[in-house]
Formats: C-alpha cells, sequence, structure tokens
C-alpha cells in the first residue's frame, strides 16, 4: 500500500547512513561526537514497561528523560574515567539497529524515523543487563543541510530491568 | 590469617566489641531464608502508598516478603491485600502489575472474589458437598494491613503491634517527609524496577546513613553537579548534620547546608509548599526541612527515602523498597512523590530530576549498584566469606548519643561514621534472634 509520507528512495539511505553513524558513535564510546549529532532543543526518553491486561491502556515509566543539558551531564560522568563507576571499566556494547521507517515529519525539516534495536552489554566479563530490545522512534531534523537528532523514545521491551544499572545510552 | 571468630556463623554474625559483621550475612542464601521467616514473615513491610490506588477497583501486584500480593481499593473506597493465588488450585489472580478490577475471577476453573478477596462463586457450588462453608473458602487475606499517611504496610503476623506503634518515634521523621502538607503526597508514576546482584541490606545500609560513600562513590554527580559549581561549599555537611537510630530500628540522616550559604542557594522548598509545611508540622520539624540539604532513611526492614535538592527551589522524594529475592539478589523498586498541592510543572521536574539522579539509570544510582554488585561478586566464595565487613568507625561513638539533641531516636554527630549503619545490624540481629 503506497504511503503518502514515505520518503523516496535516496532521502532513505541518508536516513539510515544518519542512523547508522550515530549509532557506531554509541557503541564505540565516541560520546561527545555523538552530542554534536543532536539538535539543541532535544527531548530524549528511555521507557521501560509494566505489565497490563491486554483490555488496558499500556502504563510506562520513564527511565531516562533528558534535554540537551541533562545528556551533556550524563556523558561527562559515563565519559570521563575518574568520574564513574559504572562505566568505568566501561560497558562492551553492540547495537544493532533494524526495520527502519522513514516518513515526513510535521515539518518540512523533518523527518519520523522508527526503528528496532538491540543492544548487546558485556561488563565484568559477563552480559550485564544482557540484551535491551525495543523499538526508538525519533525525529530527525535538517539544520543547515545536515541531519541532526531532534527527538527520541527508546521503547524497552522490559518491565524489570535486569542486571547492572543503566548505564548506556541508546 | 582468616578470621574464625565467625563460626559458628548462626551465633557470631555481629562482633560488637570489633564493629564487625560477618560477610555471611550479606552472601548466604540460608541467611536469605531466616530473614523471609523471622523478618519478612513477622514484621510490617511497605506494600504501596494510597495514591496508586486512586479509585474503586484499583490494583498493585507486590510482594510481601516471598508471597505475592494484590493490593486493592474497594467500592467503599478500603483497602484491601490478598494473596496473589487463587483457593481452589493456585493459580496468580493477577498476572498484570497495576489494572482495575470489579472482581477477580480465576482464569483457571472459574472461581471469583470479590475486592476484598471474599468468594462470590466456585463456578461448580453444587457439586460440592452440602455442609461446605464457603465463607471459608475466600482468598488468604493478609491478616494485617495498615496505612501511615498514605504509605501501605502489610504484615503476615496477625500478632504483630499496631503500626504507628511499630513505626514509633519515627512517625516525627516520617510525617515530615510524608505528611507535611494537608492533603500529602503522591505517587507521580509507577516504580522504576531493577532486578541486580547484590543482599537487600546493602541498600537499606547505604540509606539509613552511609556519609562516608559520597564523595568517593558519587564522584561523577558531585564533581558535575551545577548547583555545585555555582556555589562553593554547598556539599559541606553543617556541623549540625545529623545521624540517629529509634528503639525500633528505624533511621536517618539528617544532612543540612554549611553555614554562611547564601539564602538564594538554600531556599530549595518552593515558598508556597513552606507555607503548607508550617499548617501541618510542628517547628521543629519545619526547621529540620527549611536548612536541609540531603536526608536519607530507612524504616526497618526495607523502606528507604530520599529527599534532596536536585535545583533551585526544587526537591525530588524517593521512596525505595529492597526487596529480597536471594542472599545475593534483589529487586529494588523506586517510586518518585511530590506534595499534592504542588503544580504540574514542579511535579514534573520532580519525577524528570528523580530518574536522572536517584532512578534506576539515575547518575547517583548507576554507581552504587555497581559497587554494591562488585561487593557481593566479590564476597561469594569460601576465601572471602571468612573475612567480617568493617563498621570500625562506629566504635568511638556508639556509646556517645547526643544529650542536646531534641528529635527523637538517639543523634549521634558527626554524619560521617558508620555509627547508625552498625546499630541497625545490631536491630537486624536482635530482630532475627528473637523471633528464631
Amino acid at each position: 500500500m503506497p504511503d503518502a509520507k514515505a520518503v523516496d528512495a535516496e532521502t532513505y539511505g541518508l536516513i539510515q547512513r544518519f542512523a547508522y553513524r550515530e549509532t557506531a558513535l554509541l557503541d564505540r564510546r565516541q560520546y561527545r561526537e555523538w552530542l554534536s549529532l543532536l539538535t539543541d532543543d532535544i527531548t530524549y526518553r528511555v521507557v521501560a514497561q509494566t505489565t497490563r491486561d491486554a483490555a488496558d491502556d499500556a502504563v510506562d515509566y520513564a527511565i531516562i528523560d533528558e534535554d540537551a543539558a541533562g545528556l551533556r551531564l550524563r556523558v561527562d560522568q559515563i565519559a570521563t574515567p575518574r568520574l564513574t563507576h559504572a562505566e568505568n571499566p566501561p560497558s562492551l556494547t553492540r547495537r544493532f539497529v533494524s526495520n527502519l521507517i522513514v516518513s515526513a515529519g510535521s515539518d518540512p525539516s523533518e523527518f519520523l524515523v522508527e526503528a528496532n534495536f538491540l543492544v548487546y552489554r558485556n561488563r565484568s566479563g559477563v552480559p550485564d543487563g544482557g540484551l535491551y530490545a525495543g523499538e526508538r522512534t525519533d525525529v530527525v531534523r535538517r539544520v543547515n543541510g545536515d541531519l541532526r537528532l531532534a527527538r527520541r523514545l527508546v521503547r524497552l521491551d522490559q518491565t524489570v530491568l535486569y542486571g547492572g544499572p543503566v548505564s548506556i545510552l541508546f | 590469617m582468616p578470621d574464625q571468630s565467625f563460626a559458628p556463623l548462626q551465633e557470631h554474625w555481629i562482633n560488637v566489641e570489633r564493629g564487625e559483621v560477618s560477610r555471611e550475612v550479606f552472601i548466604s542464601d540460608r541467611i536469605h531464608h531466616l530473614e523471609m521467616e523471622r523478618i519478612f514473615d513477622r514484621t510490617w513491610v511497605f506494600l504501596a502508598h494510597e495514591s496508586e490506588l486512586p479509585n474503586a477497583g484499583d490494583y498493585v501486584a507486590r510482594m510481601l516478603g516471598s508471597a505475592p500480593v494484590i493490593i486493592t481499593r474497594d467500592g467503599e473506597g478500603a483497602i484491601h491485600a490478598v494473596l496473589n493465588s487463587c483457593r481452589h488450585r493456585g493459580t496468580k489472580l493477577c498476572r498484570a502489575d497495576s489494572g482495575n478490577v470489579r472482581h477477580f475471577v480465576c482464569p483457571y476453573h472459574g472461581w471469583s472474589y470479590e475486592r476484598n478477596g471474599k468468594l462470590i462463586t466456585t463456578a461448580f457450588d453444587r457439586h460440592f458437598p452440602a455442609d461446605t462453608d464457603f465463607t471459608q473458602l475466600g482468598l488468604i487475606r493478609v491478616p494485617r494491613l495498615e496505612s501511615y499517611k498514605g504509605l501501605i504496610f502489610g504484615c503476615w503476623n496477625p500478632d504483630v503491634g499496631a503500626l504507628p506503634h511499630y513505626i514509633g518515634d519515627f512517625r516525627w521523621y516520617l510525617d515530615a517527609f510524608f505528611a507535611r502538607t494537608p492533603k500529602g503526597m503522591e505517587v507521580l508514576a509507577p516504580p522504576h524496577r531493577l532486578r541486580t546482584k547484590a543482599n537487600w541490606k546493602l541498600g537499606a545500609l547505604n540509606f539509613i546513613g552511609d556519609s562516608q560513600h559520597v564523595l568517593t562513590t558519587h564522584v561523577g554527580p558531585t564533581t558535575l553537579d551545577p548547583l555545585r559549581s555555582a556555589q562553593a561549599g554547598l556539599f559541606t555537611p553543617g556541623k549540625d548534620s545529623v545521624q540517629l537510630i529509634t528503639d525500633e530500628g528505624h533511621g536517618c540522616t539528617l544532612t543540612y547546608f554549611n553555614e554562611g550559604l547564601p539564602e538564594t542557594v538554600t531556599r530549595s522548598h518552593p515558598q508556597d509548599l513552606e507555607r503548607l509545611y508550617a499548617q501541618v508540622l510542628e517547628a521543629g520539624q519545619c526547621a529540620l526541612l527549611h536548612r536541609l540539604r540531603v536526608a536519607v532513611g530507612n524504616v526497618f526492614p526495607n523502606f528507604s527515602f530520599i529527599e534532596a535538592i536536585v535545583g533551585p527551589a526544587q526537591r525530588a522524594i524517593i521512596i525505595r523498597l529492597w526487596q529480597p529475592v536471594s542472599g545475593t539478589e534483589m529487586e529494588i523498586l523506586s517510586w518518585v512523590l511530590a506534595e499534592r498541592e504542588a503544580d504540574a510543572e514542579y511535579k514534573a521536574r520532580a519525577l524528570k530530576i528523580g530518574a536522572r539522579t536517584f532512578g534506576i539509570a539515575g547518575v547517583f544510582e548507576q554507581d552504587d549498584l555497581t559497587i554494591w554488585a562488585s561487593a557481593t561478586t566479590a564476597g561469594d566464595n569460601r576465601i572471602a566469606r571468612q573475612y567480617a565487613y568493617g563498621f570500625q568507625t562506629s566504635l568511638p561513638y556508639r556509646n556517645e548519643p547526643l544529650t542536646d539533641y531534641d528529635g527523637p531516636g538517639r543523634a549521634f554527630r558527626p554524619v560521617t561514621t558508620e555509627v547508625v549503619q552498625f546499630e541497625y545490624m545490631r536491630h537486624w540481629d536482635r530482630v532475627m534472634r528473637s523471633n528464631a
């Protein structure tokens, strides 16, 4: 079924390349470079679920709910060896982003980008936190010809988190 | 040389003269099972906050000790707690974490129950013996359920003393954090939940009064805190900061602002809320809150709380429950609360900054949790278990409670000793022995 909001193949390719590049920076813990891909007005939320009856509305809870300043604070902590225990030694992580759907956004300069993700995390020699799976719903914006992440909502497919504390970004 | 003074362990969990606690107490599954029998089946345990059940039929599913329970509100507004297991063949009645029910219907054979646990029908009542007393086939009710200022506690022991008596003198402090405005507090979101490889008492000890860990464990957030860079001396505890513990084993550490800081920095409660505190609290409690930088506390056994300044005129209050899973594992539940009278923006900020600081992904919690798990991993072996945990800095202070302190409890200064942590463990030891 044709989707009026779908973007052309060239745009899709640009967005996909942006998503892979941005994700690779997180895997490589190049957090400050990652921050440079965000807009100043970014909203960034990571939510976990609660178990609910199928007939009831979903209820989630935000474990991370940040603006740009909050993200910088988190990055300053986990990217500075003397300021973190949770990420020193650092978690080994590998992020897999797939099932990418790109649509035109509400503003002509914006795209709505939906994707599935899987994050593998290994810390202190054991899968600590194991696998984080979920979906992310992003708004990617063109700013002076470059793509920037303007919004991210990460929905984890977990109700109870396991293992180590969540000291990584998604 | 291995320290032999803790063998046999069940007789020497605590060495008072040396200020030591056997590491087994923080590792052993056998002690975990004893704790479930002697503490969690016998004393009051926190279950939920009343604001989680605003409407008739609302329920939350929680653990009371080792058993799953449902806490629900009936049509008359009364709160009930029942074992989440059908009287017939044991099926879980509520498999969701929260929801709203008219009555509970077992998905297996259709037994149905009222919200207070009373049996409505087995669906096959006609096939039961003629003399069956169906009133005896309701859900198992938690025998004791009481609220204190919105905090719902349950107890499996029908003979336990009343909850206000159990909380005892510590009510004076709980009121200052959970009942300080006419309408009281409300929970702002479902609890964060994290299952982690650490003994539950590490959390309780950390919250009752571990002022020694703040600047090492939390070097990140305390270094980076924008409030700190704006104000020198913000993280130096005021000299009147105090740690205390009551006879019932509940305790807290109240860290006040250092002398000489400008009022623009120390005025961390919104003024409209402070005016409400004055309507409900005593002058002493108002003074406590007025100069407070951070409070941590614990109601025995596993209900902790923290109130911290998290921004100009912005506070976050967190309830933390350390739910034992085994000797080396717990589930953490963490709620953010605010005064019901606070405006929507204040509550939104409290929730957001509460998650940033003390949520399960919070900048403080990530380092605590990492360290507790590493202490558990490093201790869970035959060699390390022989060496006690040290609370030596309690020793010079534990017989020197303040004589000029006005509030309830035995109070100690400075806050940077382990005296209240060690007294908590001594209380744990007394409860474990007296309920044997």
